[in-house]
């Protein structure tokens, strides 16, 4: 699959996704991307009528289940109440990086809410690491306004999503809400005037291709082994 | 519980009591957000007779339209019968649990209980592959409240000082799903509880249908945040 500079994950991923057949790290990503460009409803929408045949009902649909004691179980349990509908929506989703306050999606808020560790990268750049799967290294990454990412190339894929401020590479510019997917076929280097945050998700280790920065290589080899075991 | 008092009310008895009588024209009707009869039979009503009241009966119904297909699901996504079986009782407890949650406009009681369903499915996949225990569950990921817009309106906020006669004016603007709900919890001073028990629309509905209205009123009365 080649993908091109576009800046929505492709209809098929999305597709994947509400079928659940995705990594949790990417899951999160596509699902922060729905709700920050609004699509989620549509989207949910379109597909429902192609995952929708998941409950059709075939002929080796012999449930067992009692179900008036099912019912009598269900209905003794307490329901829930106006203060869970508050509670869900007053959960903080902002983010401080140095001056600035960042409205996160609210999945990645959740994401973010037990802490993060932030580590200083060669040039510039700031990651705070995550454990969602163990297929994927995910990561929220901060560009420093004026900073530069070492030339590097994929193994596998990078998803990016784009959260505040912007940056380019030789594809465009991406500002918030964007998501690139970026695989071994190509070479970016990523800069930022501004500055960037971004929440990223790597199937396989980074490989650096320029310079002093190739020095890294073992370190991201290192960095991919220990987010994912 | 949520019930206003008069003072942290920007739109009081005194000041829109002129306006609540008179019928919306037919124009607001057809702009309006939501079907107010809904068939008494049909998913949508047995949901939120099911959150209003508790309503057993109404819940039995769901249960015998949806238990099989849920297992289905179950079936085609785990292949195995005991975890079919288990995620119908889980996937049922939730739709007993959530029913006060569920909003009338946005979306039909089957796709709310379709992604309630496949959301425990995917977190029981989860925990069988013994993937690591993360923060994030389903719900967060692929969420049914798919309320994404920013902010949950913020009662205690807006006290505004604004002409009566602007307020009653503006008010007769709005659809009337959004007028009912602001007459019942700030003309009538009824709980949030109360005034969905009033309208029979879910809770989750009549939130939504008053953080509309107001926000609304705030853009037509023209009054900043």
């Amino acid at each position: 699959m080649n993908f091109v500079a576009s800046h929505e994950p492709p209809p098929e991923m999305v597709e994947d996704f509400f079928r659940g057949n995705l990594s949790t790290g990417l899951s999160v990503a596509v699902s922060a991307h729905l709700e920050m460009s609004g699509g989620y409803a549509s989207a949910c929408q379109s597909v429902e009528s192609k995952i929708g045949d998941d409950w059709e009902i075939g002929s080796d649909c012999k449930e067992s289940l009692d179900a008036a004691a099912a019912v009598k179980k269900i209905t003794s349990q307490p329901q829930a109440s106006v203060h869970d509908i508050s509670e869900k929506r007053s959960r903080p989703t902002e983010m401080h990086m140095l001056e600035r306050s960042i409205k996160l999606p609210k999945v990645l808020a959740k994401v973010a809410s037990e802490g993060l560790v932030w580590k200083n990268l060669a040039g510039g750049i700031s990651s705070a690491l995550l454990k969602l799967d163990d297929k994927t290294q995910c990561e929220f990454l901060y560009i420093k306004p004026g900073a530069k990412v070492p030339l590097h190339r994929h193994q596998g894929n990078e998803f990016t999503l784009v959260l505040d401020g912007s940056f380019h590479d030789a594809g465009g510019e991406y500002h918030p809400a964007d998501f690139l997917v970026r695989n071994g076929d190509h070479q970016h280097q990523p800069a930022s005037e501004e500055g960037c945050l971004c929440f990223s998700v790597l199937d396989s280790p980074l490989k650096f291709t320029s310079g002093l920065a190739r020095l890294f290589n073992p370190l991201n080899k290192y960095r991919f082994r220990r987010a994912t075991s | 519980m949520t019930s206003m008092t008069a003072s942290m009310n920007p739109f009081s008895l005194s000041q829109i009591s002129g306006a609540s009588g008179g019928k919306a024209p037919l124009a607001d009707a057809v702009n309006e957000v939501g079907s107010e009869s809904i068939d008494s039979d049909s998913n949508e009503a047995l949901l939120v007779a099911v959150g209003l009241d508790q309503d057993s009966v109404a819940f039995q119904k769901l249960f015998e339209r949806f238990s099989r297909k849920i297992f289905a699901l179950g079936m085609k996504l785990t292949r195995n019968e005991q975890l079919a079986n288990d995620l119908v009782q889980e996937a049922m407890l939730k739709v007993w649990q959530k029913a006060p949650l569920y909003d009338l406009d946005r979306g039909t009681a089957q796709s709310w209980i379709f992604t309630l369903a496949r959301n425990r499915c995917f977190d029981m996949l989860r925990k069988q592959k013994r993937q690591p225990q993360t923060v994030v569950n389903s719900d967060d990921i692929w969420p049914n409240e798919a309320d994404f817009e920013p902010g949950f309106v913020n009662e205690e906020e807006g006290t505004q000082a604004v002409e009566v006669a602007q307020v009653e004016r503006f008010y007769d603007d709005l659809p009337v799903a959004q007028r009912e709900v602001i007459e019942q919890i700030y003309i009538h001073d009824l709980t949030h509880e109360e005034a969905a028990a009033n309208l029979r629309i879910p809770l989750g509905t009549l939130k939504s249908r008053l953080r509309l209205g107001l926000s609304k009123l705030r853009i037509l009365i023209g009054v900043t945040q």
